[in-house]
């Protein structure tokens, strides 16, 4: 059991919207925040807004913010009793929570041993099992012929999925739903198998229909204490990138989001977790199963923050100076509804292509239950060296209808110019009927068309693209006019010669 | 002065005109009254069409325009009547081919040299973004004008690689 110490200095090991949003629950608290940068991120504002930035001298990702040297170096460098690493990056390097560690600085986050336990996919389903908890049913061995493959599916459950030892991409994969089909469809899964991989070794594993991803939060602290904070809904994916996030999940009813908690605490146990952490389950109708445990602060907890009332990150750094969890399971409540939107510079009109550029106009939308956590600030260069999430807006309702509805209201304030943003895909699934129902799966997002899905207003656009090439057109003239005769004649003149200029100082038309 | 705009996918014809310093505009034939003021010169406009208000945001090229409105965005293909017409003769003359990244990406491999005769389909380059490899090929049948890019440099989606002079067909 570790002394209370609380942390005074903390060097946040990261960039982005995340840096900053470490950087607010540091200051709120009174801790002294120290940046560090890369190059291009000399002007960015996780550096501006620190009391100490550090430049971490480089350009690419490999240089920076994963060279765990030179993190520590600054560390010692500006006497940073403690590191935060934010989400990706160093955040589930097991060697480099040693090393903090070691250098004797604090590390918020679980123990090294706890990263690499959940970090290795064979290792963490043999504890979880061993922890009693739900695996998707199935078994890593080949099996031999058709009747093996009908005693194996009695204890698994159908619908049963054939898949290839050597498998991906999809192939060699059968789905049976009843024990007459499997004869067929064990032949056509090896056959096809031995095409594919030349290996028609095939396994089985209970098929989920309409799976959906719902993950719960933990926090534990380092006096046993461990706590959920409920279920969000991360099923709005587009290959395995998210979307948006809601909490809580239209899927869970009180009684299994406390079974799917009770599930995440004996999970986290099992590895002797400390800190903020995210247990993921596939949940496919009452039934839900293991997927990972993301031992980090996740990109999505603000819908958490907002439905419970607590603040994570001050929960989490509270946690790593030795304090005890400032809550217990019963003092937590859900209250209303919290939906997520990711703001990626992509194009979701073209296949959500990562889009680059430098950011020009920005709009952020405000007013009651809107939150925006954003590094993003006009002049900023979008480029491909960085994760391309650049900002998160947040809204919080006290239902779910309306939680929808303010977030179409906020992404409507919205504005991002000179790169494009993910955002106009998020409106169209806040409108698709599925999502609103609430009936949806991970497969929602790949069956809609997103260039497909306006707003309906293509005569308003078409007005708008017109009138702007005709000004453009007209400033480009009074330029050359302008050029031509001497400056302080320029005003008078572009008055002169545009018809329509009307009094209040605007074109008219 | 007429525009034909393509809105994500959709044509509409416009049609400007200017008397007396007041400006009407057409869509499709339909009149509408309209006003159009910019709010930041960074892209921000105020517009109003029939009463209506509409905050939205323009920005692109000149005649590759996105404009949010309400939170949805609309890619507007425009030309006015003049580049219409030139676009048609360039076609049909066989003038000028600009062969433009359509995403940011590096390039990874240059296929073709200057002076090179090129096939319809012929792949030119190669630009890797996203740790995917895309073939850039050749819209027309032609010959290298001009190249304007190397191997290994990166570049942002919308960028000049290559122009080709085709063949094009005779008059």
């Amino acid at each position: 059991m570790a002394p209370v110490k609380p942390i005074r200095r903390l060097l946040v090991a990261n960039r982005g919207e995340i840096a900053l949003r470490v950087m607010r629950s540091a200051r709120e608290m009174g801790i002294e925040v120290v940046a560090v940068y890369s190059d291009p991120d000399r002007r960015a504002l996780h550096s501006r807004l620190a009391e100490v930035a550090v430049s971490l001298d480089g350009a690419t990702p490999a240089e920076t913010y994963l060279d765990m040297d030179k993190i520590l170096a600054a560390a010692k460098a500006t006497g940073a009793d403690a590191i935060h690493p934010g989400y990706g990056f160093l955040s589930e390097n097991a060697t480099f929570a040693e090393k903090v560690a070691e250098a004797g600085i604090v590390w918020v986050g679980p123990p090294a041993s706890a990263i690499s336990a959940m970090g290795d996919k064979i290792e963490s389903r043999r504890r979880m099992k061993a922890a009693g908890v739900p695996l998707v049913p199935g078994g890593v061995d080949a099996i031999d012929d058709p009747a093996q493959a009908v005693r194996e599916a009695e204890g698994i459950g159908y619908p049963i999925a054939l898949k290839a030892a050597a498998g991906g991409g999809g192939k060699g994969i059968r789905v049976v739903r009843e024990p007459a089909d499997i004869e067929r469809a064990f032949k056509a899964a090896s056959d096809e198998a031995v095409k594919a991989f030349g290996d028609g070794r095939v396994y089985l594993e209970r098929y989920l229909d309409e799976p959906r991803h719902v993950e719960i939060q933990v926090m534990f602290d380092t006096h046993g204490n461990g706590v959920h904070l409920g279920e969000r809904e991360c099923s709005v994916q587009r290959r395995h990138q998210k979307l948006l996030e809601e909490a809580p999940s239209s899927a869970i009813d009180p009684a299994m989001r406390e079974a799917m908690g009770q599930a995440a605490l004996d999970a986290a146990k099992a590895v002797h977790y400390v800190g903020a952490g995210t247990v993921e389950f596939l949940v496919s109708g009452s039934e839900f199963f293991f997927l990972e445990m993301n031992t980090r602060l996740q990109v999505e907890h603000p819908v958490t923050e907002m439905i419970t009332g607590r603040d994570l990150v001050r929960e989490q750094l509270a946690v790593a100076g030795g304090e005890k969890l400032s809550f217990a399971q019963d003092d937590i409540e859900f209250d209303g509804h919290a939906i997520e939107v990711r703001l990626n510079a992509e194009d979701p009109l073209k296949g959500f292509l990562p889009s680059t550029g430098t950011v020009r106009n920005v709009r952020w939308p405000s007013g009651p239950g809107v939150r925006v956590d954003s590094g993003v600030y006009r002049g900023m260069e979008v480029g491909l060296n960085y994760d391309p999430m650049l900002a998160k807006i947040i809204v919080w309702a006290p239902d779910r209808e309306r939680a929808i509805e303010r977030m179409r209201r906020a992404l409507g304030e919205l504005n991002i110019g000179g790169v494009k943003t993910s955002a106009p895909a998020a409106m169209i699934v806040l409108e698709n009927e599925k999502f609103r129902a609430g009936a949806y799966d991970t497969h929602l997002v790949e069956e809609i068309d997103f260039a497909a899905s306006g707003g309906g207003q293509e005569t308003a656009a078409a007005i708008a693209a017109t009138l702007h090439r005709y000004y453009e057109a007209r400033k480009r003239s009074l330029v050359l006019q302008a050029d031509r005769g001497r400056g302080w004649l320029a005003r008078g003149r572009a008055k002169n010669v545009t018809p329509g200029w009307s009094a209040q100082g605007g074109p008219k038309v | 002065m007429k525009y034909f705009a393509v809105v994500n996918g959709k044509n509409r014809e416009l049609e400007l005109t200017e008397r007396l310093g007041e400006l009407s505009i057409k869509v499709d034939g339909v009149e509408h009254q309209a006003h159009y003021e910019e709010v930041d010169g960074l892209g921000q406009v105020a517009l109003y069409i029939d009463g209506k208000a509409y905050a939205i945001s323009i920005e692109g090229s000149k005649n590759e325009l996105a404009v949010t409105i309400a939170g949805h965005v609309y890619d507007v293909e425009i030309e006015d009547e003049r580049e219409r017409i030139a676009s048609a003769v360039e076609k049909r003359r066989g003038k000028g081919g600009a062969i433009k990244s359509v995403m940011p990406g590096v390039v990874v491999g240059l296929l073709v040299a200057e002076g090179d005769e090129v096939a319809e389909d012929q792949p030119l380059l190669i630009l890797e973004a996203m740790k995917m490899q895309n073939e850039i090929l050749a819209p027309a049948a032609g010959s290298v004008k001009g190249i304007h890019i190397e191997e290994g440099q990166a570049v942002p989606g919308g960028e000049l690689l290559v122009t080709l002079e085709f063949a094009g067909t005779e008059d």
